[in-house]
Parts: C-alpha cells; structure tokens; sequence
C-alpha cells in the first residue's frame, strides 16, 4: 500500500512581527536586507525575545486540528551550517523532555479518511538564497535575510494518505482552516510549503524536499509514485533517501548531500524559559476561536436555509463568510448568500480585486433591500455592483448618477410599452396565439430601459395593452 | 578512547580545519577521559530542569522597524544581497 | 588624589569637591598608560573618556541632575558590547567586529553618568581561567606578573587591582568573575541567573553565564549591583528583583545565621594548605562574628566540573558556530571557496582553547554520545539543584575557597588539561545552579591573594553581601604595590 506523509511549513502571516524580534513578519514588501536587525541576524550578544502572540496562534492551530496541547513549551536549537541561517542554527521545537511542542496527536478528516497530525511545532524561517545568475555553479551565493525569523508553523502528519489526489484534498482544506483561523494567508507567496515522504509497498520511505508550492506537491507526489511503482516493476531496489523536486523538469532527483550524515545536536534554547499555557489561557483561546468551517456550514444551512453547497462555499471562505456574516439579517440571509456566491464571487475571483474592492457589508444588505423592495432590478443590482466594487460610494448614490431606478411610473413605461409594440408587430400579432409570447415583449422592454422596467408593472401594461390575460 | 579519527570527523562536522591535528587531539581525548566520571554520578533517574515563565511576559506582538541600516554593519554585501561563497 | 578609593569615596570626594571627573578621568588614564604595557589590562581604551568627563563636570556645576556614578571610570570585558566600538571577545575572529547595540549593563551604567574607560583582556570568547588564551596575550597579574590573573575576566580583576579604574563589569560562566578577583585580590559577584540582563553579552554558555560587578569593596559591589540588576525586556531570562536596594542594610552582620562549609569544596585534590588555612581561618572569623558553622556535603560536586565542561562546550559549539566570517568577521577573499571549506579555513582563526570547545561540543551532544555526556551532564546539574535546595532548607550560606590554589605561574598548568579544568571545581556550582556567589579578599599568602567564596540561595544578594561585607570588615590586606 502506497503511504504519503506530509510536513506542513506554514507561515503565520497574520501576525505583525517576526517570532524572535520586532522586524515585520511579511516581509514581502521590502528592499533586500531591509528587514533585519541584531536578533534576527545573530548579531553577537542579541537575544531572542518570543512573540506571545505567535504561541497562542499556533496553539490555535493545534487546538483546530484535535491536537493535544502541552502545559508548557519549550524551544530547542537545531545547529546546521548554511549561508541562509544567521546563527548556523535554527530556533525550533522538539518533544525530547516531555512533550513540549505547541501541539501532538491530532487529526483531521480528509473525505472519509482520517488523517492524524503527528506534531505541531513553532519555529523561525530562515533567510533567502538568491543565487546570482540561474545555476547553481556560481561563485558566489547572495542572500536576502529579510525573511529569517519569520513565525513558521510546522504541520507533521502520519504517513496517511493513500495517494495524491488525498494530499490535494488535504491541502485545501488545511489552507481553508488556517484561512479560517485568522493566522495565515495562504495565498501569499511563499505562505506555505511542504515536504512530503512516499512509499510504496515494500519500499523504504523517500523523503522529498524543495517542493515550492502546493500545486507542485501533488505532482511530487505523483512523479515519485510513479518512480517507485517503475522501480519495483523492475525489481530494482527503493533506497532510501532524500530527493529534491526539481521545480523547472517536474521531476524529484536525488540530492547530492547525505543527508543522514546530518548531526543537528539539538539541545535547549536556555535563552527563552519553558513558557506555562495554563488552563485558563486554553480556555481564552478556545472561546475566541473562530468558529470552525464545519459548523459555520451546518449553521448556514440550518438557521437560514441556505443550500449545502451554497452554505458550503460559503463558509470555507474567510472573506465571503466574513462579508455574508456582516449583511445578513433575520430576512435577507438566503438572498445575501446567493449573490455573494453567484455574483460578488465571480467579480472578486483573485486576491488583488478583493485588496482592491471597496464593497462592503453594508452595501451588500442595502442591494439585497432595493431588490425586495423593487427599487432597482436584479440586472441593475449587478451594474450597481461593479461601480460599488470600483468607487464604494453609498448605494443611493450610485442608482442616481447611473440613474438605475426602477421606472415604475406608469405613463413613461405606458410610452415604452407603445413603441415596443410598434417595432414588435409580428410577436404582437403571434402573443394572441401564443401568450408565452408576452415574456418576450417583457424582454424588449427591459432591453429598452437598460433593465430598470418593474417587471410586474410592465406585464400588466403589456397585458392590457394586448388586451389579453 | 576516543578514537583520533572520530575526534577529527567531528572537527571536520563544527567546520574546524585542523592543521596541527595531534596537539588538539590528545588533549581532547584526555578531556573526554575525565568526563567518564559522569559513569559514577548515579543520576539516571534525574528529570532536567530548567527556567521557566509565563506566557503573559512575553513580548506583544508589535512591528517596530530597526532603526539602523544594518547591512552597512555588515562584511561584504553585493547590491543589497549578503555574499557568501558559492554552495557546491 | 588617590586613585586606589572605592566607589563610594569616589561619590564622596566628587560631592565634597576633592577633586573633578576630568581630574580623576584623566589621572586614570595615565596610570593606565603608566602601567597597563606591563598588565595589559586593557585592550582597548575609550577616546572619548576625557570629553565624557568634561560634560559631566559641567552638569555638576550647573546644579544639573547628575547620575549616581559621577563620572566614575569603569572598564568592561570586551565581550560586552557596546555600540559604535569594538567588542573583539579578545578573538581574532572578531578582531573588527563593531557591535551595533549597546549592552543593558553599560545602557544602565552610562545613564547613572558612569564612564566607560576600556575594554578589558579575557580569554578567548571568555573559555579559560588565566588570560592565557587571549588573542592578544595575557594579563598579568599586579601582585606578581610572573602569574596570572585569574580569568577569564583577568582583565576586569587587573584594572581594578592595579588602580586603574574604579570598578568593573566581568561575566561569569564558571568562576569567570570569582576566580580572577580572588587571584587579584577584588570583590567578585555573580548574581543570581537572571538578575542581570545578558543582553549585549556575547554567549559562550547561555544557560549559566552571568555578568557582575568586580569591585574594591563589598559595599561597590553592591552599590553596582543596584544600577545593573532587574528585569529587562530584552532578555527573556531576567527575573524581577522588585529594584531591591542591597546597599541599604549592608552591615546586618551575621550573628545568628547557619554557615555550611562545603566539605567536597574544601578536600579536593589539589587543594593548596595556604589556602586550606585561610578558608579555616575565615570560618572562625565568621563564628567570632555570631555566626554557626558546620561541615556539609554536596555528594554531586565531585562531578560538576565535568558536567560544566559538557554543557558549556555544548552551548559553545551552538553558540560560536554564528563565527562563520560571512555576515561579519575578518576580511578574507571568498572567490575559488566552497561555502564549508571557506567557513573550515575562516574558523581556523579560533584558537587553541576555543578549538577544542567546538571540538568537544560537536562530540558530548552528537546523536551517539549525548547519552553518555550531555544528559549525563544535565542530570548532574538538576541532581545538584536539588542538593543545593535541600541545604538551603537549613543553612543561610555555603562557603569554600574561592580557588582551591593561589595564583599561579604563567605556562604552569596550561599544558594538563585536567588539573586545569580542576581549577574550576569550587566556582562552577553556582553556575549550575543559578545561585549567587561572591568572592572576597581574605589573605595575601607568600605576596598573593586568597579569597573566600560565599554563596547564598536563589535571589538571596542581600543577605550574601551582607555576610561578605562582614567577613571584609575583619580583615586589613597591604595595597598591591605596582
Ligand atoms: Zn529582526
């Protein structure tokens, strides 16, 4: 049986600074070596100072995914030798004397799978190679520090995925989750990484590494099963072993470094003390948890009577669940979700029109309330929409100066009516046969006024004017 | 003892270039020798401990931007990249 | 003008207008350049020491608030930083490293107005007991230059001694404070773990080190001690003394309190008959002054040194492995390296001492050996914790030699790694516990000092400087003559 585990290395870039020091911890926006100071770059005689909130948003973390959590935890030192650690080693956590990490043992259902979560553990990021020129037989390595220290969350799970497609599935709704907690952007760059081991039935286990986004960590995945399962076919031996993802050839190749000759000599961090999460903070931080996806969907469908798959969508989204939260009332709730999933999803589909767009709850209730009250059509709303997303003026405003008001006097629509009737000849002659007919001089007429005709009041007009129904 | 050659595969792993290997290496030797009295201690059953604090001591969460250019404190830099030799 | 006054004359004598900063600023550095070619206390000098001086003489004389230093010259062991200056940790894998961060000590110092006058000699990255593994040649010691000085803070003890400043900031791994001013004749202090911020402190073994005053007197020691100690929001590990004034009830004396004479401190191999004498004579000077001494064993002791030896090699070899010449350090041409060759080649300008440190702390933590050493070594550590609790349920103070040998000639020891290591055995206790330690002068012994060490339970510096300071009252030492 073929069996996939997975490290998670997930940024906490919701936080404001880095985990060791007070540098900013998106550090995305800035100059090479721009955001950096003693701590992060081990200037002798600087010391760690940990982020409080960094620990209780990892902690929210393990909580979310069943872990148990300790009652103390402790950092420990990593020591390797590379150009992209500051200190030549990496602060990190370890479950040597007790278990000291943010969380273990949890677990998370992937469709009808359980996928149990080994480990949780806090750590710093080290800074970034940037090699000068594209191969790596250069003569010199540069490199930008601006993201070492940055709060890094690593996810270890138990080799339980049985193949891609259930890494693929794994993988949104952790990004879901970590979304959904408010620890984490996982649609910055860089946010979240992972290394994944694979084995096949009677193969050793094949650590593959360098995997750079998540899109390439199913088809790692992949590649290697396939690799192994060619292999075994030609009974040639599976060693083990540690491949790199090869990110330009979509291959894993084997790396060159033995990386079973590495000593990490972990020992205890003395410069930050265990820190006590007593049972009150547990208690604080569980009822300040953001709700889970699972029972904002089942609450969605249950309280408002929204479909499932729309409650669904919904609520695996931060931001639209967020926006649907705000809008919602004791009435509008079904409409609210329906345009946030078949129109506002559809205007704001990538992360800088969401940046950009200046709608907001308020907006979106006073659009939900104008349609009930027919005070502007639905193909109205949508035009109002845009220029709301554009501009965030209120909605009054909008429907005056794009004059999306509903004609509802009956004189006017009676002139438009007149002319249709006019132009339409034939279907005019056709709807006394035909009454089905009349939906399409309806059509005509909300054609000619952009859309803002009352639909009940033109077809009474159109009724009486046809002299039928 | 501790073996000559696994004193120098360590020194080889702390990224020590050892020239005059001997000197160094007996005098390690000797020392790891006296530490064998750990052996005697009895303290198998000890637990570590260690310092602790509370987690409301830590420093909030607050980005304060370092207000030195930091990478003029540093050796060599090419642009705004730190240099360092090539990986392989 | 007597440059040999403690710090509290030195107030006294600037308050009553004896003399001004700048006289007193500038008289110190010339006997710094009388004398220091000969100790080689320092290793660097402060150049604006004279300016400093000045700025302050003038605050005094426009009535301005002036800090509680007046001025006064104190040195710092170069590897404590300070900003915009060297800290070389008398390596020369730092030799030009300029710190960009000023230490808490020195930040609290300078804004009581004390003045900064150089930064004093050590071993290598503070991993020795005699000066001899500096970078940049040894101290010598003022009472006979023929021996050392104690170390690693050799320079600290020196510049004290020999009158070339006030006080002195040392730090303390495993005697690095006590050894050299019992060796120089000084008051030594390492505070409780975490009563003093390390922050600007170069690690070598964070887990235990401290920094402390080294002093003329008792009564200094505690008048510094009141300037530098408490929590600081750059060091995680400092601990909230609630700004405890040890100065106020300094002479409490000791009658009445309980007295443990360490006898596994007070037999070792090795252990010198003058300094066996003197240790005895002080325990009947303590029992004169009311207090009741009485034998007691701390069955781990035998093994604490080698216990030190295996956690500080440890934290070393995670601690000094940042010396990798890339983002600072020594020019060196990289082109035609390979990243591991060139760091190899760049840190082979470690020396001898700091060498087999990193050797030693590549070994005793390895995935093999951590067993045998390195948790062996923790246990220890925690097994002694629990000694040391137990007998601070009966008695107020341990004491013992400070060294269980007087001062010794340069190249003596050097060449024995294990009797060297062995110098260590009565100052690392309070390292690996966390406990504070004193040393004070009690005997000069053949024309060279003897001290006593005292130690007291965790954040207990008030009532260990007080049975310090009544143990200094009782004695009358000559002025080393230099
Ligand atoms: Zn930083």
């Amino acid at each position: 049986m073929t069996k996939i585990g997975l490290e998670i290395h997930c940024q906490l870039t919701k936080l404001e600074s880095k985990l060791f020091c007070s540098c900013r911890a998106d550090y995305r926006e800035f100059q090479p070596n721009t955001n950096i100071c003693p701590v992060c770059m081990g200037i002798p005689g600087s010391l760690p100072l940990l982020n409080k909130s960094a620990v209780e948003k990892a902690t929210l973390i393990a909580m979310a995914l069943d872990c148990n959590t300790p009652s103390k935890i402790a950092f420990f030192r990593k020591n390797y030798f590379y150009p992209d650690l500051p200190k030549n080693f990496q602060i990190t956590q370890l479950n040597a004397y007790g278990n000291t990490s943010i969380g273990w043992e949890g677990k998370i259902s992937v469709g009808d799978a359980k996928i149990r979560i080994r480990r949780i553990q806090l750590e710093e990021d080290p800074g970034r190679i940037i090699y000068e020129g594209a191969t790596e037989k250069t003569k010199l390595t540069l490199v930008d520090y601006n993201r070492a220290g940055t709060p890094l969350v690593e996810i270890v799970t138990e080799p339980d995925f049985e193949n891609p497609h259930q890494v693929r599935e794994f993988l949104i709704i952790l990004s879901d989750l970590l979304e959904n907690l408010n620890v984490s952007d996982p649609g910055l760059e860089g946010a979240m990484r992972a290394d994944a081991n694979v084995s096949i039935e009677g193969g050793s286990k094949v650590e593959i590494k360098n995997i750079g986004s998540f899109h390439d960590l199913e088809k790692a995945v992949h590649f290697e099963i396939t690799r192994q399962e060619s292999l075994a076919e030609r009974e040639i031996e599976i060693v083990q072993e540690t491949r790199h993802w090869d990110d330009g050839r979509k291959i894993t190749v084997s790396a060159r470094t033995k990386e079973e000759e590495a000593e990490y000599r972990y020992h205890l961090e003395a410069d930050i003390p265990w820190i006590r999460i007593n049972d009150d903070t547990k208690n604080q931080l569980q009822v300040h948890m953001p709700e889970s996806i699972s029972s904002k969907k089942e609450r969605y469908v249950s309280k408002y009577g929204i479909t499932p798959q729309v409650a669904g969508i919904l609520s695996s989204d931060r931001y639209f669940s967020e926006l649907f939260e705000n809008a919602k009332n004791e009435t509008n709730a079904k409409d609210v979700a329906n345009m946030i999933t078949t129109d506002i999803m559809g205007l704001l589909d990538t992360r800088e029109k969401r940046d950009s767009s200046k709608l907001n709850a308020e907006h979106l209730s006073a659009l939900i309330e104008s349609i009930k009250s027919s005070k502007i059509t639905r193909t109205s709303a949508k035009l109002a929409l845009d220029e709301i997303i554009k501009n965030g003026k209120p909605l009054q405003q909008i429907i005056d100066s794009l004059d999306l008001g509903h004609v509802s006097d009956e004189g006017e629509l009676t002139n438009v009516i007149t002319q249709i009737l006019k132009e339409e000849a034939k279907a005019v002659e056709d709807a006394k046969q035909n009454p089905e007919i009349v939906n399409f001089l309806v059509g005509k007429v909300m054609q000619k006024t952009q859309g803002k005709a009352d639909p009940e009041l033109t077809l009474t007009l159109l009724k009486k004017s046809l002299a039928i129904g | 003892m501790v073996s000559e050659e696994e004193i120098s595969n360590v020194a080889k792993l702390m990224k020590i270039d050892l020239e005059d290997h001997s000197s160094h290496i007996k005098r390690v030797q000797k020392m790891l020798e006296y530490f064998d009295i750990l052996d005697r201690a009895n303290v198998e059953s000890e637990e570590i401990t260690v310092q602790e604090t509370d987690l409301d001591k830590l420093r909030d969460d607050k980005y304060v931007p370092y207000d030195k250019d930091l990478l003029k404190f540093l050796k060599s830099y090419q642009e705004k990249y730190v240099k360092a030799p090539k990986l392989n | 003008m007597d440059l040999g006054i403690s710090a509290l004359n030195y107030v006294s004598g600037i308050k009553n207008n004896e003399f001004t900063v700048e006289e007193f600023i500038s008289k110190s550095l010339e006997r710094i350049n009388e004398v220091d070619k000969n100790l080689h206390a320092f290793l660097q000098i402060n150049d604006v020491a004279i300016k400093n001086a000045k700025e302050i003489d003038a605050k005094i004389k426009s009535n301005q608030d002036v800090g509680k230093c007046y001025g006064m010259p104190i040195s710092v062991k170069d590897n404590i930083c300070i900003s915009g200056s060297k800290t070389t940790c008398a390596s020369k894998v730092l030799e030009n490293f300029i710190a960009p961060h000023t230490s808490t000590v020195v930040s609290k110092l300078s804004s009581e107005d004390a003045i900064m006058i150089g930064k004093t000699n050590l071993d290598e990255f503070a991993m020795g007991l005699s000066t001899e593994f500096s970078a940049y040649g040894p101290s010598k010691n003022p009472w006979n230059t023929d021996c050392v000085p104690g170390g690693s803070s050799g320079g600290s003890g020196v510049s004290v001694a020999a009158n070339e400043c006030i006080a002195s900031l040392g730090s303390d791994t495993g005697g690095s404070i006590r050894n050299p001013a019992s060796f120089c004749s000084i008051v030594g202090l390492k505070p409780t773990y975490g009563l003093v911020s390390r922050y600007g402190l170069v690690s070598y073994a964070n887990s235990i080190e401290q920094i402390g005053p080294m002093t003329k007197t008792v009564k200094d020691s505690a008048f510094l001690l009141n300037i530098i100690s408490g929590i600081d929001p750059n060091d995680n590990t400092t601990l909230d003394n609630k700004d405890q004034d040890y100065l106020s009830n300094i002479d409490e004396g000791v009658s009445g309190k309980k007295i443990g004479v360490v006898t596994e401190m007070t037999n070792p191999d090795g252990l010198s008959t003058d300094v066996l004498n003197a240790t005895n004579d002080a325990i009947k000077t303590f029992e004169k002054l009311g207090a009741n001494c009485e034998h007691v064993s701390l069955q781990m002791v035998p093994y604490t040194v080698a216990a030190y030896y295996t956690i500080t090699s440890t934290e070393a070899g995670s601690n000094l492995a940042r010396y990798d010449n890339v983002r600072y350090g020594y020019e060196m041409d990289s082109s035609g390296f390979e990243f591991n060759s060139y760091i190899s080649q760049a840190r082979s300008k470690f020396g001898p001492e700091v060498i087999r440190r990193m050797i030693l702390g590549g070994f005793v933590p390895s995935a093999g050996h951590a067993g045998k050493y390195f948790l062996k070594a923790l246990k220890v550590k925690s097994k002694l914790i629990t000694e040391i609790k137990h007998v601070f349920e009966k008695f107020d103070f341990l004491i013992s030699p400070t060294v269980p040998i007087q001062p010794f000639k340069f190249g003596e020891k050097i060449n024995d790694p294990v009797s060297f290591m062995m110098v260590d055995m009565n100052t690392v206790t309070a390292n690996l516990t966390g406990i504070p330690a004193i040393s004070v002068p009690y005997k000069i012994t053949n024309g060279l000092p003897i001290g006593i060490q005292i130690m007291a339970n965790h954040l207990e510096e008030n009532s260990l400087l007080q049975a310090a300071y009544a143990l200094e009252k009782t004695v009358d030492l000559p002025e080393v003559s230099i």
